[in-house]
């Protein structure tokens, strides 16, 4: 039971990661490599609202909103003059992102690592069908299924969803009828870099915070967009899950075999399905 | 009043609309007609703010649009149906509708009102826009286009390729519309529905205005209309 659980608050933590990541290069066809130093931004100013305020909340709302306002920045400042060039512009552009950001973290908060502590309200154990749970799991757990929700209900039934669809097929239509897409593009951009930021502080209390801490976090990341098909973000919730759960078992019954697993799910996709493991041919999000 | 003043237009280096003058009331219905490659969709997308001007003015009213973003343009009450009809296509038939309408004040069309001239258009309302026959999309492209209730609506080729009972339907749409004061720019490579339709018409060959008068007198030109557009239907 407790693998779990730990398999489903790993596949949520990589939802929230991932669904800003499907949603950039969804809707707006950016690869964003800056994606997961976002994430470890998030998770430095979490960290650092919750030392001053003794907040957990103030962190989490925080780096959400801080973090999509940087992503506003840098979509406003730098990506916007490249939409019309070819993607390994942005590529080259969200490296030097990763750049920026990782010297901004070292200026600001040194080389080492940091250690979140856990919220107080979330920082003890249940006992769920005879295994000991930690609170904060459930929390990831039911945190990540109410932002899927939010997130599916904002794309496919709100007027911001419908237009950001539209303009991920026809941009220039959008502006035909008097629409302003630059600023959906903004939004759209803010939007998933702000569910970095959350995914980050969200993670914060769980992991060391550190400069390295995307790296291993991003690749699932990617994993988790390709299995879900790009821009799909029910695919992205079923392949978080099915990640996390993979990773869960993996490493519960033979760690050794882990990655060799997630990365032959990956090669086997690309090869027979590279439109995603959970695509569907509707007009889903 | 929409129009393009002494305006040349290039596509890259080469000269695609060269000093074109054209004005459209906007209680007028004027056709734009001429054949493939004379410069008619260039015009439409020049007076949309699609394509910007190396020469001349884009005025709407008194007002020099030259400068205007597309969206501004759009705003002021312009509406462009293009000849691809460029549906959306992972929205489905309602919400085609309603982003036609999201940057515009209430007017006379509203959802009820365009579902009551395209019937069939409600009886696919949830469909998604890739699922529609090309007349269909070209109903739903033109509802679209209502639904910001345009005081000039330009019409790029809407009767391409549809059978001739959807043509006459469409013919039907476009006079309703002008009844209710909105100003047409019909463009069209022959003249059968100009000739039902316009009150006075452009003939354009290699980006540039030929020729230009009431239908009635377009009627007399056989030589040009021979000689200049698609006809097989001029009558």
């Amino acid at each position: 039971m407790s693998t779990l659980i730990i398999g489903l608050s790993l596949g949520m933590l990589l939802f929230l990661l991932a669904s800003g990541l499907t949603l950039i290069f969804g809707m707006l066809g950016v690869i964003n490599f800056a994606h997961g130093a976002l994430y470890m931004l998030g998770a430095y100013i979490a960290f650092d609202i919750g030392r001053h305020t003794g907040s957990f909340v103030a962190g989490l709302i925080g780096a959400t909103v801080l973090v999509a306002l940087a992503g506003a920045l840098i979509e406003r400042l730098a990506l916007r003059p490249l939409y019309d060039r070819p993607h390994f512009y942005q590529l080259i552009l969200t490296f030097g992102v990763i750049l920026v950001i990782s010297e901004v973290v070292k200026v600001v908060w040194g080389l080492g690592y940091q250690e979140s502590t856990m919220p107080p309200a979330l920082a003890g154990t249940v006992d769920m069908f005879g295994s000991t749970i930690p609170v904060y799991r459930l929390f990831v757990i039911g945190f990540g299924a109410l932002v899927s929700g939010g997130l599916f209900l904002l794309i496919e039934k709100s007027t911001f969803g419908m237009l950001v669809r539209a303009a991920s097929s026809d941009g220039e239509m959008v502006r035909l009828l008097g629409l302003p897409v630059a600023s959906v593009r903004m939004a759209v951009f803010a939007l998933g870099s702000g569910l970095a930021g959350l995914a980050g502080a969200i993670a914060a209390p769980l992991f060391p915070i550190e400069l390295g801490m995307a790296t291993n976090t991003i690749i699932d990341c990617f994993i988790v967009v390709i299995l879900g098909g790009l821009g799909n973000i029910r695919g992205a919730v079923a392949a978080s899950l099915l990640i996390g759960l993979v990773r869960a078992i993996g490493y519960s019954y033979m760690p050794s075999w882990v990655d060799i697993l997630t990365f032959s799910l990956l090669i086997a996709t690309l090869l027979t399905r590279p439109q995603g493991l959970f695509f569907r041919a509707t007009r889903s999000a | 009043m929409i129009a393009l003043e002494h305006a040349s237009v290039k596509y890259g280096h080469a000269l695609a609309l060269e000093d074109i003058s054209i004005e459209v009331g906007l209680h007028e219905i004027v056709a734009i007609v001429g054949r493939n490659g004379a410069g008619k969709s260039t015009t439409l997308k020049t007076l949309v703010g699609l394509l910007p001007l190396v020469a001349g003015r884009r005025v709407f009213g008194e007002r020099d649009i030259s400068r205007l973003s597309v969206e501004q343009i759009a705003r002021q009450g312009v509406a462009l149906v293009p000849d691809t009809r460029r549906i959306f296509p992972n929205l489905t038939v309602r919400e085609n509708l309603r982003i036609g309408a999201v940057a515009h004040q209430p007017g006379y069309w509203t959802e009820a009102r365009v579902l009551e001239v395209f019937p069939r258009l409600g009886e696919r309302i949830d469909f998604g826009g890739d699922q529609l026959s090309g007349g269909e999309q070209q109903m739903l492209a033109i509802a679209r286009a209502l639904l910001g209730n345009p005081r000039i609506l330009l019409l790029d080729e809407p009767t391409e390729g549809l059978a001739p009972l959807i043509v006459d339907q469409l013919v039907e749409v476009f006079a309703h519309v002008h009844r209710q004061g909105t100003g047409i720019v019909l463009v069209e490579q022959n003249l059968k529905v100009p000739m039902k339709l316009a009150h006075r018409q452009y003939v354009l060959d290699h980006g540039q205005v030929v020729w230009s008068g009431t239908s009635a007198e377009l009627k007399d030109q056989r030589q040009l209309v021979e000689n200049l557009i698609t006809t097989g239907a001029a009558q």
